[in-house]
């Protein structure tokens, strides 16, 4: 024994031994429920029946097209992508908006705040609590509101975006510049209202 | 309330017993890699018919007879709304679009930005072109649609129609070589079979010797009544629809055209009392009927008369 204490096996190591045993899919599905059922939580689907079904169906997804996983994407960016696409056709069957959700709680506003970007800036100058915040982010245009989610409260990086919403890298950025302005002008418009 | 690890079990229990129960199967490799095969093969055929629509524009472009438009049209302006062919505009374009969405559905596709997506499917569907249209494919493909589609308006049907055009002064057809009386005139047959005898006694040379060679060939001149088969010959033109015509042939076939129309504008001047044209009016036998034609009226005024 050299010491070095084993490291847990990669998602992509997983997705090829599922390939071969369907029993390693439980493992992926361990890891990514909480995170999933989160994300489509700040997608909109709210209640738990419908999140479980919901999730379900990402996960049978997942299983099904696992031979069709892009080893040059990461496994949560193409994860994260099929539970968007699932959350968004869950609304769309259902005929209903995304609606009031909690995006945010109390801690995840904080570690919003502490993020070094302009957006975080803008919450912080004004004061804003966790409730405010989340009126505030409900208010926002989807396209805004989606990258904003994956940035701020799922913490992903550009290009982890790019993959999830297939769009280019640079959209990305322009999306984010401008949800922060709409985001400036709606927490304006709270406070006005406060 | 159930517990956090309750609800993970029982999600992940209730997802094996789908899988056992519908019997769900990972699709197989094959299937993502014909998947993805079928996208750049759809890339590819558009980008294809999105050349040749580019060939086909480039050959209508470059073969419309811009040598002989003030035959045929008004101004420049007036034969350039008729000569651009929208109707491949319109199938580049549509192609352009496809390529784009094909590329955007790629594995990968998405994470180029939409101006690289269209300006490469754009740039390899008129690289493509130009190279097809060197080869003449253009010429080809419009060709071939024209025979084999009534509806199809191919660049030499078009042709036709505008240079088979007794009433409008254009005609296109052959000589035959048929005694006439007198000796100025000659037989000529159109290609919708109609005879002619025709004036050609102010042809010239050239003129001549083109009627000559028994081949295609436009005419311009003037038929003061269609029904009795007289024709008054003003200048004949190859007819250049039978290969594909360089750009100098074209040039040099339209500094022929301006040349014969500015020859006749001559005899206006003559008849207008030009002095130094005196003896050209005393040779004269007769008034020029090809002065007065429309194609000659239309020729724009010389550099040294403006």
């Amino acid at each position: 024994m050299d010491g070095t204490p084993e490291l847990p096996p990669s998602d992509e190591e997983i997705v090829k031994l599922t390939i071969s045993d369907k029993e390693h899919f439980g493992v992926l599905v361990d890891r990514y429920q909480a995170k999933l059922t989160r994300y489509i939580a700040r997608l909109g689907v709210r209640d738990p029946e419908d999140q479980s079904d919901v999730l379900q169906d990402i996960f049978l997804k997942t299983y099904r097209n696992i031979n069709g996983f892009d080893t040059s994407l990461k496994f949560s960016s193409w994860v994260y992508r099929i539970a968007h696409n699932e959350a968004i056709s869950w609304y769309r069957k259902k005929n209903v908006r995304p609606e009031g959700h909690l995006i945010a709680d109390g801690e995840e506003v904080i570690s919003f705040l502490s993020a070094k970007e302009d957006a975080a800036d803008v919450v912080f100058d004004q004061g804003i609590n966790a409730e405010v915040l989340n009126r505030a982010l409900l208010q926002l245009d989807n396209k805004y509101r989606e990258v904003i989610i994956l940035r701020f409260f799922e913490h992903k990086e550009y290009d982890e975006i790019s993959d999830i919403l297939k769009i280019p890298v640079g959209s990305v950025g322009t999306l984010l510049h401008r949800g922060k302005k709409q985001l400036q002008n709606v927490l304006n418009t709270e406070k006005l209202r406060i | 309330m159930k517990k956090p690890d309750q609800n993970e079990n029982n999600l992940k229990d209730a997802l094996f017993k789908r899988i056992e129960s519908e019997q769900v199967c990972p699709k197989s490799r094959f299937f993502f890699l014909c998947r993805e095969c079928s996208v750049w093969l759809f890339w590819v055929l558009s980008v294809v018919v999105g050349a040749m629509a580019v060939a086909v524009s480039l050959f209508v472009v470059m073969n419309r007879q811009y040598a002989f438009y003030e035959a045929t049209h008004d101004n420049w302006l007036t034969f350039m709304v008729e000569a651009l062919p929208y109707l491949w505009f319109l199938v580049f374009g549509l192609m352009a679009y496809f390529a784009t969405f094909n590329i955007r559905h790629t594995v990968r596709g998405y994470r180029y930005p939409a101006w690289m997506i269209v300006g490469s499917s754009v740039a390899m569907s008129v690289v493509v072109g130009v190279l097809l249209q060197a080869s003449d494919l253009g010429h080809v493909v419009d060709n071939a649609l024209g025979t084999h589609i009534k509806m199809y308006m191919s660049q030499e049907k078009m042709e036709q129609k505008l240079w088979q055009a007794p009433a409008e002064g254009r005609l296109l057809g052959q000589r035959v070589f048929e005694d006439t009386v007198p000796s100025t005139t000659v037989v000529f047959v159109d290609v919708d079979g109609g005879r002619w005898v025709m004036d050609v006694s102010e042809l010239n040379e050239r003129d001549l010797t083109l009627l000559a060679t028994q081949k295609i060939v436009r005419l311009i001149g003037r038929s003061s009544d269609v029904d009795s088969g007289r024709f008054y010959a003003c200048g004949a033109f190859p007819w250049m629809m039978d290969r594909a015509m360089s750009l100098e042939e074209m040039r040099y076939e339209r500094d022929m055209f301006i040349k014969r129309m500015r020859e006749h504008a001559d005899e206006i001047e003559i008849r207008a009392g030009v002095p130094e044209r005196a003896e050209l009016v005393a040779s004269s036998t007769n008034k020029s009927v090809c002065a007065s034609i429309q194609s000659v009226r239309r020729m724009p005024a010389k550099e040294a008369d403006r």
